[in-house]
């Protein structure tokens, strides 16, 4: 038992996964446990708040576990797991706000690019993301968090390719406003209370 | 140039994994909520088999299949008539006894093994839930 605990805590993700398409719901546990964090944290740097974020984490691993046998292993299945939750959060997200991503107005954020805010305290990711407008936002991760190209976020919105480049650009703008005094742009020390 | 260098760095920083405190928490609910999820199928699949033996069964029941089987079981009758004359059918008459079926049987059997499968399923879902 022991033994087998170890030898899944040091397995390479692709060997978990090839388990785990065998029905071996330790080893899927165990992939779980290692990309569980960086899902949930996609989620809440997307726009959704903890609890719901939690839960879309959840049903992406449930979708994973369906579709695992899906996964080839062409790239990471950390960035697998991602896209699936991010596709998750946009179908909830287009759900509640009934939102055309094409109709919101660009708005103008009187912080950003001032670089004020990261001179004297440290500001990370989290903090940064905050002074983005949700669309921003949404965009930003989903092309640098879930690893998705403008064209797959643009198709994944259901929104003009120009709009959602210029939402991302945008975005970009105020990140950099925002971080460029944090010099490793570093959020790993920052522990999140659940 | 500057730009690359800060979307590299922006990809780092969304990589990188942050401490939940309540990750194994977490580890914990998903692996509930798997198991809940393949209890519900097991037991849905179940349930499935158990509705579409009953309605097999009486689709067979219905469709007059018991009085043709006890037709063929009374030229199964004669046959066994003639083969328990000879020496041999006698044997196997003695271990055997009875002789062939009739629909009476056959719905005797049939009632049995649904009752059986029915206990199967209910025995299941308790040891499940």
């Amino acid at each position: 038992m022991a033994s087998s605990l170890a030898a899944r805590a040091s397995a390479h993700d692709m060997d978990l996964v090839v388990l785990s398409v065998g029905g071996n719901r330790g080893a899927f546990g165990e992939l779980i446990r290692r990309h569980g964090s960086g899902v949930r944290a996609l989620l809440r740097r997307m726009g959704a708040d903890p609890a719901t974020a939690d839960d879309l984490a959840q049903d992406a691993f449930l979708a994973a576990f369906e579709q695992i046998a899906d996964f080839r292993g062409e790239g990471a299945f950390a960035g697998w797991i991602k896209r699936i939750a991010a596709r998750l959060y946009i179908r909830r997200w287009r759900r509640e706000t009934r939102m055309s991503l094409s109709l919101e107005a660009p708005e103008e954020d009187m912080n950003a690019g001032s670089g004020e805010a990261g001179a004297n305290a440290r500001i990370d990711l989290d903090e940064a993301l905050k002074g983005l407008s949700p669309v921003e936002r949404l965009c930003v991760s989903l092309c640098y968090g879930a690893g998705l190209s403008h064209a797959e976020a643009a198709a994944a919105l259901n929104a003009p390719l120009g709009t959602v480049k210029s939402h991302v650009k945008r975005g970009l703008d105020k990140l950099k406003g925002a971080l460029v005094a944090e010099p490793s742009l570093s959020s790993q020390e920052r522990a999140y209370n659940g | 140039m500057a730009d690359r260098n800060f979307e590299a760095r922006l990809e780092s920083a969304f990589a990188e994994t942050p401490v939940f405190a309540d990750a194994d928490l977490f580890v914990l609910r998903v692996n509930d909520a798997l198991e809940r999820n393949w209890l519900m199928r097991r037991v849905l699949i179940g349930a499935l088999g158990v509705v579409g033996g009953l309605i097999g069964g009486a689709q067979l029941l219905r469709s007059g299949l018991i009085d043709r089987l006890g037709a063929v079981g009374g030229a199964w009758r004669l046959v066994g008539n003639e083969l328990t004359n000879l020496p041999v059918g006698r044997v196997f008459s003695e271990l055997f006894g009875g002789g062939p079926s009739t629909a009476t049987e056959v719905l005797w059997m049939s009632g049995a093994m649904a009752i059986v499968a029915v206990g199967l399923f209910v025995t299941r879902a308790m040891r499940e839930f």
